[in-house]
């Protein structure tokens, strides 16, 4: 709010957040409890916690799909209502539009906005190019590895030139492999495009690879805040740099469950 | 990489060139040969040894037929007068009942209100298999053309309905997350997901719906017709002739394959985008 000042910018803002899902009619779940966040300009903040602990709830809620029961989230000092192209989302599940091409696919948010087809197709060639996927912009997603579905679902909310980047475990159901490759470029796109990113996550490692902070969410409904860790290490990272295992040892001693 | 890997495998299997009886009999088209020319001789034989009496036509009876019926006209028409006849019945028939019953789907699928209305009622006739209206069918319209169309706009018009409202349930719900977030309405969940979503799902209710209006219209032709396929093995069976009850049968099974293959080639126009699966 205040650019004169040498303060990161406040980005997010989640005050009180308290939500709870009522199962077959009438059974109350708690998924999230007083969770007090708050996320910098440009900041690569990671949530991390096992399955089943609400850390996807709180991301659902910050993109504007789910609504707090209690509480105040807003993004640049205004509350957030309901989901909006300021917010980039990345599915765990890809979610693509299996009928449109890769270009159609990353130009989607332009097109919903009226954005002209010429000026939307060289933006989305821009993004297609961010994530490396040139040569596969006129393929359809089935013809797609599951790391390249995901570059694309990654282009498609770059695309939109959102200030805050929603990452919901986006490299889930990826193998070991792949998963670790597309940390890299997770970085390496990080940097060439600079945005507020908040990654959520169950891989402990993928968190210490990413984060500037790492939020560690207790391994039970309700999601509380658990802890919360500076990771203060140049990147690209070494997972065997001892600074970082250091690190690793700590965090998995706050954990009840291994993850 | 890949390609390295494929000429290897071209280079090891020209190394076993020439001709060995494992090879033969492991070779698919050989295999689609043997299994043709043993049903047609299996076909012929019954027939020649006359295992069920006279009813049975050889297959190049069957065929002779076609042929002469192809070169005179039968009961006042040709054989592409019938053909067009029946072709025609199914057409009109098929065309009205998707066209109302494909939109219906999607609007009970999309609108809770409309689905609360027409579900009761298509709940109700769902389960009445459309043969059953062949009767009252004749009673109300008569034995006209009206008669015929009704069945099997009736018979088509369930699988229809059925697959597009299914096509749209079954949509994941997290699509319509990503229109949203992108920025997008209603209005852009339905036009940009809901539509092009439900487009395999319709047409597999057109494929099935397709199939059974041929059903539908072999039973309307069988109780009272003037012509089309149906009547040519009507007539064949009332006549003792099994070398046109087969024929016509031959007949009915070449359109409905044609139609579906039509179907198909234009779902794959229309959905590039579908991973192709092999057709049974």
């Amino acid at each position: 709010m205040n650019p004169s000042t040498d303060e990161p910018q406040l980005k997010i803002l989640c005050e009180d957040i308290n939500k709870t899902f009522i199962q077959k009619g009438h059974i109350e779940v708690p998924v999230i409890r007083d969770i007090n966040l708050q996320v910098a300009e440009n900041e690569f903040l990671v949530v991390l916690g096992p399955g089943q602990c609400g850390k996807s709830t709180l991301l659902r809620i910050i993109a504007g799909l789910e609504r707090p029961d209690t509480g105040y989230v807003a993004l640049d000092g205004f509350p957030i209502t309901g989901p909006g192209p300021d917010r980039g989302v990345v599915f765990q599940g890809y979610m693509l539009f299996a009928w449109r091409t890769v270009l159609g696919n990353v130009e989607m948010g332009l097109k919903l906005r009226g954005v002209p087809a010429r000026e939307r197709r060289s933006v989305a060639r821009h993004y297609i190019r961010l994530v490396g996927l040139e040569d596969f912009e006129n393929h359809y997603p089935h013809q797609l590895s599951g790391g390249m579905k995901q570059r694309v679902g990654i282009a498609r909310a770059y695309a939109n030139s959102p200030k805050v980047m929603l990452l919901d475990e986006p490299f889930g159901q990826l193998d070991a492999q792949t998963r670790m490759f597309m940390q890299h470029e997770t970085v390496r796109i990080w940097e060439q495009e600079k945005r507020t990113v908040i990654f959520v996550t169950n891989n402990i490692d993928e968190a210490l690879f990413l984060a500037d902070r790492i939020i560690l969410m207790e391994g039970k409904l309700p999601g509380r805040i658990k802890q919360e860790y500076v990771v203060n290490l140049p990147r690209p990272r070494d997972h065997e740099d001892p600074g970082l295992l250091k690190l690793r040892t700590t965090i998995a001693a706050a954990t009840e469950l291994v993850l | 990489m890949s390609s390295s890997i494929a000429n290897e495998t071209v280079a090891a299997t020209s190394g076993q060139e020439g001709f060995s009886f494992y090879r033969l009999v492991t070779n698919i088209y050989f295999l689609y040969a043997v299994s043709l020319c043993t049903f047609f001789l299996l076909w012929d034989r019954v027939a020649a040894w006359q295992v069920f009496g006279d009813s049975l036509a050889r297959p190049h009876a069957v065929a002779g037929k076609l042929y002469d019926l192809s070169q005179v006209k039968f009961a006042g028409t040709n054989l592409a007068g019938h053909i067009w006849a029946s072709t025609r019945r199914v057409l009109v028939g098929f065309t009205l009942a998707s066209a109302i019953a494909v939109p219906l789907g999607l609007f009970m699928a999309l609108n809770k209100y409309v689905n609360a209305v027409v579900k009761p009622i298509f709940d109700l006739f769902k389960p009445m298999p459309p043969i059953a209206w062949v009767s009252i069918s004749i009673l109300w319209f008569g034995v006209g053309e009206f008669s015929k169309i009704f069945i099997i706009a009736i018979g088509t018009f369930v699988p229809c309905l059925l697959n597009s409202y299914n096509g749209i349930r079954l949509i994941e719900p997290e699509l319509y997350d990503v229109i949203r977030v992108l920025g997008g309405n209603r209005k852009d969940e339905i036009l940009q997901v809901s539509f092009p979503a439900s487009f395999p799902a319709i047409f597999a209710g057109l494929q099935i719906s397709l199939s059974i209006a041929w059903t539908c219209l072999l039973a309307a032709e069988l109780m009272n017709a003037r012509n089309g396929m149906g009547f040519l093995i009507k007539r064949g069976m009332d006549t003792h002739q099994p070398a046109l009850v087969l024929g016509g049968m031959v007949l009915i099974a070449l359109m409905a394959w044609l139609s579906s293959l039509l179907i198909s080639r234009i779902e794959s126009r229309l959905c590039p985008w579908k991973r192709s699966i092999d057709n049974l």
